[in-house]
């Protein structure tokens, strides 16, 4: 035992080393030497007040009591900052932009500046934090008797109840010295946070202190956990991951976000988003190291300490029982570290909720905390009112634990306030990610998360105390049973935490989503859901400024100066102040975004609104410009969509137009063609009638000219016919049938056919190899008059000496050749590529006076087109040309 | 890995720690009897995926959105 003086001294010699860091981190910060103070290990050290005196005294007595279920208190906030990059970064930016002060502010600014919502928010946040302020309480008081209080805990004089309260105001004034030296813009203070972060150490070191004594003493890990094994002490049991684990796991993720001191150190006192970076995996590294030791330390004391020994305060009691004085009371340093801790952060977090949202609106509304007292009028309010709302949140604390001081376990205590503050979880998700949530969804789900919690989970922790509730515990109200608080709606057998967490989150988050649904929002609230749900899309995100009007620069000089201090306030105006020029609602949006820094979203609103006239239309006026000017973009990208159509049209117009032209130009070249081809014909025709009119011809010249003239008209005929035949291919009008035929048969018919007209033009026609049968389809005739074309071709233009025509034919793969070969002068290079043009002549042709239509070689490739084949010209070594057909054989 | 895939990272990261974590998955190493250094299966099992998971988020941390925090200067 240590003497009671001396802890004492400890005890305030460590708070006034804490002062002093404060104090000197907030000259370096206000002197812009932050730069150690702004760092990334600082801030997952400040993080680290969610380990309070719970976390040091309590998860020993939870695992000596329950196992490994004291895990879930730090495994579900690792989970929570290991998915940082999806909800904390959100949250961070969101915070940033639009300076929010508390997780009351940040809810009420979501949901259209709500006023009620932010009261709401701030009443259930200061009510389910009284159970845990009383744990750090009873913690602490503990401590203090188990380290230096006689054999019947009695402390110099006070009992229990006493010493509670002593130590509860002495936390008061600390905070208060502590936290409302002046209000900051941002809500942000380095000096806390700097003797925050130094506490983190301490109380880190002290457990590990602690850790390694056990294990010393124990001889080691194996050595402690076999004589606990031994000795029948069985602290880990399959049943521990059942309903329990997951809800406890759920409930610690939630309040990691939702606690209201965790929210002001995480997302209003981080001043880059990049810290987020370091604190994701050095928080969980954190609690990692802090929850290390509990469970040596838990069965080292099981087997160690006498039975009834309060397994919470093993820490302190096993060092004391092993005559460890020293490293008791840097235990007990430890302890009272992480208590004081959070009452500090967490009662200045609440104390900034209810001055900005209850106490501030109220003031607003008697109008006389505005306009009248002194230059600091509003300032000072501010103050006051939050040195009065820590006094009572710590009183809070103690009521609740002077009411429910029989139960003795600290971890239960805590999971009260977890699943209080876990009824917040529903609403932020939906602020975060839910555009279409509503005011009215997110009051009534909270609302009725917070019912459900307060009757089946707050209620009951005052049984012990109260007859009344005890009676409620057992009857039900008037006697329904259904209604009891550890058997709601008539459901039972579970464990009362695991039903009590199941009902208030589910109906909590059955109200908001099913209200939401139902209800409509704002105009203002839908710009913030917007701005909220696309926090990272928009660059600045500040908001529009809605505020719109004009005011006199000397009224919003005057709220400015009230809220803010003389000194920031004249720094805001600046020119403003000394020019009286009209503030623009630029400015004003400004303005509002910093008072809003100071005493909250809603209350800053509303008293602007005050001020700045003319502003009752201007939110929906701005949204009707914004709709206006949506429909003029969506009416230009219509116009824009229709123009791009009628330019492709246009194109495809055009197109068509050139292709009209090239046809019509064909057309025109074939008709001139034509009437040259009709008129050489015409014109002999009707020469040698003219002549024949005359008379004295002798009957044989007579009989010459009218040969001629048959001869001419028949030339005529066949040109005729061969327009039309060629017109008919080309069409396509003739009804075509493709039929299987014997290819070789038909070029033995031209063979024979030609034969008279070779030996006439003594020239030889020779068959050189040939295939046997070749079963082609087409149409016999046709392929006929090609073949007979080609020979007579070949036979008429060869002006050898010695004029060999040769045929032959022959399969090749799935196709049949037939090859027409001359030794005549062949075909010039240049003319290769006319050849089947319509009306071409060879020059020898025109020369060596054979009448031809010109159009034979151009029909002939149409005809085999028509057979699926085709008809070229073969490139070939020395004279003499040589056509070839290829014919796919029928299969 | 491909950057745009590091946000996709760490979200299955998270859910994969709170699935590792919960049961049916935890009851898993719960039923395991063997006790490495005396220390049960369960309590080492659930020491373990937390560590992995501290040592897998330090890794992402780093790397996500670096362009972003670049563009910032």
């Amino acid at each position: 035992m240590l003497s009671p003086n001396f802890v004492v001294v400890t005890a305030i010699a460590y708070v006034g080393l804490m002062f002093a860091i404060a104090y000197a981190a907030d000259r370096r910060a206000r002197r812009g030497k932050g730069g150690l103070l702004r760092s990334p290990v600082v801030y997952t050290l400040a993080i680290s007040v969610y380990c309070t005196s719970w976390t040091f005294y309590g998860a020993v007595g939870s695992a000596a009591r329950t196992g490994l279920e004291y895990l879930t208190i730090y495994l579900g906030p690792t989970l929570v900052f290991v998915g940082w990059w999806f909800v904390l970064r959100k949250l961070v930016r969101i915070a940033h932009n639009q300076r929010i002060t508390s997780i009351a502010d940040l809810l009420s600014s979501r949901f259209g500046k709500s006023s009620r919502l932010a009261v709401l928010v701030t009443v259930i946040a200061v009510i389910g934090i009284a159970p845990y302020i009383a744990l750090q309480l009873k913690a602490v008081t503990s401590s203090i008797q188990a380290i230096a209080g006689d054999k019947e805990g009695s402390f110099g004089g006070f009992d229990e109840a006493g010493l509670a309260l002593a130590v509860a105001a002495a936390m008061a004034v600390f905070t208060i010295l502590f936290g409302t030296r002046n209000v900051d813009a941002k809500e942000q203070h380095p000096g806390v946070v700097a003797a925050i972060a130094f506490e983190a150490v301490v109380k880190l070191a002290a457990i590990l202190a602690v850790g390694i004594f056990v294990l010393w003493a124990g001889n080691g890990f194996e050595a402690i956990f076999s004589r606990a094994a031994e000795a029948g002490i069985e602290i880990y049991s399959s049943d521990t991951f059942g309903g329990r684990w997951i809800v406890t796991n759920i409930l610690a993720g939630a309040a990691v976000l939702c606690l209201p001191r965790q929210f002001q150190i995480t997302v209003v006192e981080n001043s880059d988003e990049n810290h987020l970076r370091t604190a994701s995996w050095a928080f969980p590294a954190y609690l990692l190291a802090m929850s290390l030791f509990t469970l040596p330390i838990a069965i080292f004391g099981m087997a160690t300490m006498p039975a009834g020994a309060n397994p919470d305060m093993f820490v302190l009691t096993l060092p004391l029982a092993n005559g460890q004085q020293a490293l008791a009371l840097f235990a007990f340093v430890g302890g009272f570290s992480s208590a004081t801790s959070m009452i500090i952060v967490e009662a200045i977090a609440l104390s900034i909720m209810i001055s900005n949202h209850i106490v501030m609106p109220i003031a607003l509304k008697t109008a006389r905390g505005l306009g009248e007292g002194d230059d600091h009028g509003v300032s000072r309010l501010l103050l006051n009112s939050r040195r009065a709302s820590i006094a009572l949140v710590v009183f809070l604390g103690f009521s609740y634990f002077y009411w429910t001081r029989d139960s003795d376990a600290l971890a239960p205590i805590g999971l009260i306030s977890f699943a209080g503050v876990a009824q917040f979880l529903p609403a932020i998700i939906a602020a975060l990610f839910w555009r279409d949530a509503t005011v009215k969804g997110a009051l009534s789900g909270i609302a009725i998360g917070f019912v459900v919690w307060a009757w089946s989970m707050f209620l009951p922790s005052f049984a012990t105390s109260s007859a009344v509730v005890a009676g409620l515990m057992a009857e039900g109200p008037f006697g329904i049973s259904w209604l009891r608080p550890h058997a709601l709606f008539g459901l039972s057998g579970f464990d009362p935490l695991v039903l009590s967490g199941f009902w208030s989150l589910f109906l909590n988050s059955a109200a908001l989503v099913l209200v939401s649904l139902f209800t409509s929002q704002s105009p203002l609230e839908r710009l913030q859901a917007a701005l909220f749900a696309d926090a990272f899309r928009r660059a600045g995100g500040e908001g529009a400024n809605f505020i719109g009007g004009s005011a006199a620069v000397g009224d919003l000089f005057f709220i400015a100066q009230r809220v803010l201090g003389l000194e920031r306030a004249t720094d805001l105006f600046g020119v403003l102040l000394r020019t009286h020029a009209a503030p623009g609602p630029e400015f004003i949006g400004r303005l509002e975004r910093e008072l809003a820094g100071s005493i909250g979203a809603a209350s800053a609103h509303v008293m602007l609104s005050k001020v700045v006239t003319g502003d009752e239309v201007s939110l929906e006026a701005v949204l009707q410009m914004a709709d206006e000017t949506q429909q003029a973009i969506e009416y230009s990208q219509t116009l824009e969509r229709t123009s791009a159509e009628l330019r492709v049209t246009a194109a495809k117009l055009e197109s068509a137009n050139e292709q009209l032209r090239v046809l019509d130009q064909q057309k025109d070249d074939f008709l001139s063609q034509i009437s040259h081809e009709v008129r050489t014909p015409m014109t002999s025709i009707r020469s040698f009638s003219e002549i024949l009119l005359d008379d004295g011809l002798t009957p044989e010249e007579r009989r010459r000219f009218v040969a001629t003239i048959h001869g001419e008209s028949l030339r005529l005929t066949r040109l005729l016919d061969e327009i039309l035949d060629l017109s008919a291919l080309e069409r396509g009008e003739r009804g075509w049938q493709n039929e299987p035929i014997d290819a070789e048969a038909a070029l033995d018919r031209a063979v024979e056919v030609c034969n008279g007209f070779a030996r006439q033009r003594n020239t030889r026609l020779a068959l050189g190899r040939r295939a046997s049968e070749a079963r082609v389809l087409g149409e016999a005739d046709r392929l006929c008059q090609v073949l007979i074309n080609l020979i007579s071709n070949a036979i008429k233009f060869n002006e050898s000496d010695d004029p060999v025509v040769s045929v032959s034919s022959y399969a090749e793969g799935a196709s049949h050749v037939i090859e027409i070969e001359d030794n005549g002068p062949g075909i010039s290079a240049t003319d290769r590529k006319r050849i089947f043009e319509k009306f071409w002549r060879g020059r020898n042709a025109a020369s060596g006076g054979h009448a031809g239509t010109g159009l034979g070689l151009a029909i002939s490739r149409r005809i085999i087109a028509r057979m699926n084949g085709s008809l070229e010209l073969v490139p070939r070594r020395g004279r003499g040309a040589c056509f070839r057909i290829v014919l796919p054989l029928a299969s | 890995m491909d950057r745009g895939k590091l946000p996709s990272a760490a979200l299955v990261l998270a859910l994969a720690g709170a699935i590792l974590l919960l049961p049916p998955l935890a009851l898993v190493a719960a039923n395991i009897s063997a006790r490495p250094f005396g220390i049960p299966a369960a309590v080492i099992y659930l020491f373990a995926v937390w560590l992995v998971l501290i040592l897998v988020t330090a890794f992402l941390s780093r790397r996500l959105g670096a362009d972003e925090r670049k563009g910032k200067g």
